[in-house]
């Protein structure tokens, strides 16, 4: 299936299985169940796994589109190097976040969806795929131009002499002259 | 820019009204369904153990049940193309909204992501309930077994429990692969993701097979909220048992249950039936591969492919076609699909020069093709006049159009065609270069120059800015570099063509269309309406 980058689909997946996670606790901890402790570490687990999912990664080739707002994210995950540039790590990280999800009704979702998430981690992980992050393109510098195109000329364009420029009117064909110089614009 | 407001009717009216329709259904059928689980008699019991969690869950089932079914319709295109083609549907107004077919599509899908978010939140609350206040004075009502059994079991050993967690899970990989930037950098996961819809469908009719909420059948014999038979006085006369909850009357019998009978597949059958057999249609269509008569490389990474169809049928503006029994697409080589697809069809540059010229025999891949379908661009015949606006290569639907007006021009309601296309090279022009002077050359002859307007601009202002071949003529001279200032434009097309309706057609970057969606909805032109009418690639 050609190069199908599959961490871009983790991604989402993982991001989608936070909210889901997060939602989960929240209904949890509100109903007051049976071990609503678990709820409570969902809520916190889900929120952990939003943030370090948000900022988009650089696609390998193409144009990267980021999320809104996402540069300041982008900045935090990247100070954590290794850890997070690597995508073995957030498979196993995603796995181990997920089991304590299982145990009561409110979060399993969110614990089945972050456990397929982190398997799709896994196989990008495996195809040797990286977190890159993206960053805001430094303006290219631009060509240096002289500082005297911006003045007017100075001197007139080179001419022949005046006896070549005046116009005989019996030979006018071999009154016209080429441009010794030749005159293009933005010669440099 | 000011909004005007009978530029935004015009425009944005049709779609604004189905969106209302839409919502009211919705809202409609949540309230109905609401009020029947919260003050319905034959419920009383069932909501005593479950709470509100009864009405929300049935309540965004139903709303469930709308979407799923109106999902699908949007997605048959053929019917779409037909309906579009063959003006079964008269009006224009109406024909512009079935543009929108995608976005109704995802605007449903949405829906049912939000709503089965409630609808599994709220049967989760339940199925606690069912739980912890298990009844032993109606014990057919229940689904636990005992009270206080793990609710996780209650949902893994009951059919809707299981059906619902699959249903979840499909839901979530559908979902996920279907955000915008998903779509363009790796469109196979959307497509084949997306396939799953079969089986989501599958288990959605079972889903609602399982019969865990039931309702009570005899709730006039026995009128909820009564005392049992044997503590009540028995010389109570007959109508007077017949009271209203509450009133402890006695009951002539013991409360009957009986599980609601499902309703989801006669909302879904026929979307869904539609909608397999359009997709058995289309493969019907496509079975036969096509035969590749010419590959013509471009510059700027555009290939050019001329095949031949079987009892290929389009109507103008579908595809272009040079003469009717062939078409032609022109693709851009940008992702590892088309490249793949490049190496296969032309010989590899760098070995031409190395080899002698040999005639080879050819092997391309077969190739199929799904299709015409319909789109927007096929209404540039029915306005008087129509401003096209091609952005790179968004100029393909265009082309056809093009193609359309060199056979014959005369029979469309067309008169007048203004022709817009911004490219970031000079080079890019000569995809069509061919086309654009030879329909020139057709109109000046046949005395109508002023048909075609056209305007070619360079947006990148460093590159080459010349077309010097002496039979691309008419192009140079209408060459300008830098980007065009639409505004301007729209005020010399609003001037020339006061009190009439333009149609403007736009497929290009979104920066370009969502300009020029700005100034059709806003109000400058000496009493000319500007329609606009948009086609998208992704």
């Amino acid at each position: 299936m050609g190069k199908i980058e599959w961490a871009m689909w983790a991604n989402e997946q993982a991001l989608a299985a936070g909210l889901i996670l997060l939602t989960g606790g929240i209904v949890g901890v509100a109903g007051q169940f049976r071990d609503w402790e678990f709820a409570a570490y969902a809520i916190a687990a889900g929120v952990f796994v939003c943030l370090l999912e948000y900022p988009r990664g650089k696609r390998n080739k193409g144009t990267s589109v980021e999320r809104t707002g996402q540069y300041c994210f982008t900045v935090c995950v990247k100070s954590f190097g290794p850890l997070t540039r690597n995508y073995y790590v957030r498979a196993f990280l995603h796995a181990a976040i997920c089991v304590p999800g299982g145990f009561i009704l409110a979060t399993v979702l969110g614990c089945v969806c972050l456990g397929i998430a982190s398997l799709i981690y896994l196989a990008a992980a495996i195809r040797g795929e990286q977190w890159e992050p993206i960053l805001p393109r430094k303006e290219s510098a631009r060509k240096p131009v002289g500082e005297s195109i911006k003045l007017p000329p100075q001197n007139p364009p080179p001419r022949p002499p005046a006896e070549m420029r005046r116009k005989r009117a019996e030979d006018l064909e071999a009154a016209a002259y080429v441009n010794p110089i030749t005159v293009t614009a933005n010669d440099d | 820019m000011a909004l005007s407001v009978r530029s935004w009717v015009a425009n944005e009216g049709g779609k604004h009204l189905v969106l209302v329709l839409w919502l009211g259904a919705n809202t409609l059928l949540f309230m109905r369904t609401f009020l029947m689980y919260y003050c319905g008699q034959q419920y009383h019991y069932l909501h005593q153990m479950l709470g509100l969690g009864l009405c929300i869950s049935r309540a965004s089932a139903s709303v469930l049940n709308l979407n799923c079914s109106l999902v699908l319709l949007p997605m048959c295109r053929s019917l779409l193309t037909y309906l579009r083609g063959t003006h079964t549907v008269r009006s224009r107004k109406a024909r512009r909204l079935l543009d929108k077919s995608k976005t109704f599509h995802v605007a449903c899908g949405v829906a049912i992501c939000v709503f089965s978010v409630v609808h599994v939140s709220a049967h989760l609350v339940n199925v606690v309930n069912f739980s912890v206040r298990y009844s032993e004075e109606f014990p057919s009502l229940n689904v636990a077994r005992y009270r206080g059994e793990d609710p996780r079991l209650i949902i893994l050993t009951t059919v809707p429990g299981i059906t619902g967690i699959l249903l979840v899970l499909i839901l979530f990989l559908m979902f996920t692969a279907s955000s915008y930037c998903i779509r363009v950098s790796n469109y196979e996961i959307f497509w084949y993701t997306h396939n799953l819809f079969i089986v989501f469908y599958i288990i959605l009719i079972v889903h609602v097979v399982g019969g865990a909420l039931k309702y009570q059948t005899n709730f006039e014999a026995h009128p909820p909220g009564c005392l049992r038979a044997n503590q009540t006085n028995p010389d109570k006369t007959e109508e007077e048992s017949g009271q209203a909850v509450g009133d402890g009357w006695s009951c002539r019998e013991e409360a009957r249950f009986q599980p609601n009978s499902p309703e989801t597949w006669l909302w879904v059958s026929g979307p869904l039936c539609l909608y397999c057999a359009e997709r058995l249609y289309r493969y019907i269509r496509s079975y036969s591969p096509v035969t590749i008569v010419a590959v013509v490389r471009h510059p700027c990474d555009v290939i050019e492919l001329r095949m031949l169809k079987k009892d290929f049928k389009a109507h103008p503006g579908q595809c272009p076609t040079e003469k009717k029994e062939t078409l032609g697409i022109h693709l851009r080589v940008v992702g590892d699909w088309t490249e793949r697809f490049t190496e296969l069809l032309l010989p590899d540059p760098g070995a031409e020069s190395e080899i002698l010229p040999m005639v080879q025999q050819r092997r391309y891949p077969k190739l199929y093709v799904d299709g015409p379908f319909g789109s927007s661009s096929q209404e540039v015949f029915n306005y008087e006049v129509s401003l096209c606006v091609a952005g790179g290569i968004g100029v393909t639907p265009f082309a056809c159009v093009l193609h359309a007006l060199l056979d014959g021009w005369r029979h469309f309601r067309l008169r007048r065609l203004y022709f817009v296309w911004v490219c970031r090279e000079l080079q890019s022009f000569y995809w069509f270069a061919e086309l654009l002077c030879a329909l020139h050359h057709k109109l000046w002859k046949e005395n109508r120059p002023d048909y075609l307007n056209l305007q070619l601009f360079v947006s990148q202002t460093d590159g080459l800015q010349n077309i010097s071949e002496e039979r691309y003529r008419p192009l140079s001279s209408r060459l300008m570099i830098g980007r065009p200032r639409w505004k301007l434009l729209f005020e010399e097309i609003g001037r020339t063509n006061k009190h009439k309706r333009v149609g403007v057609f736009c497929c290009g970057p979104k920066g370009i269309s969502r300009t020029l969606h700005g100034l059709c909805n806003s109000d400058r032109y000496s009493g000319t309406t500007f329609e606009f009418n948009k086609e998208s690639f992704s």
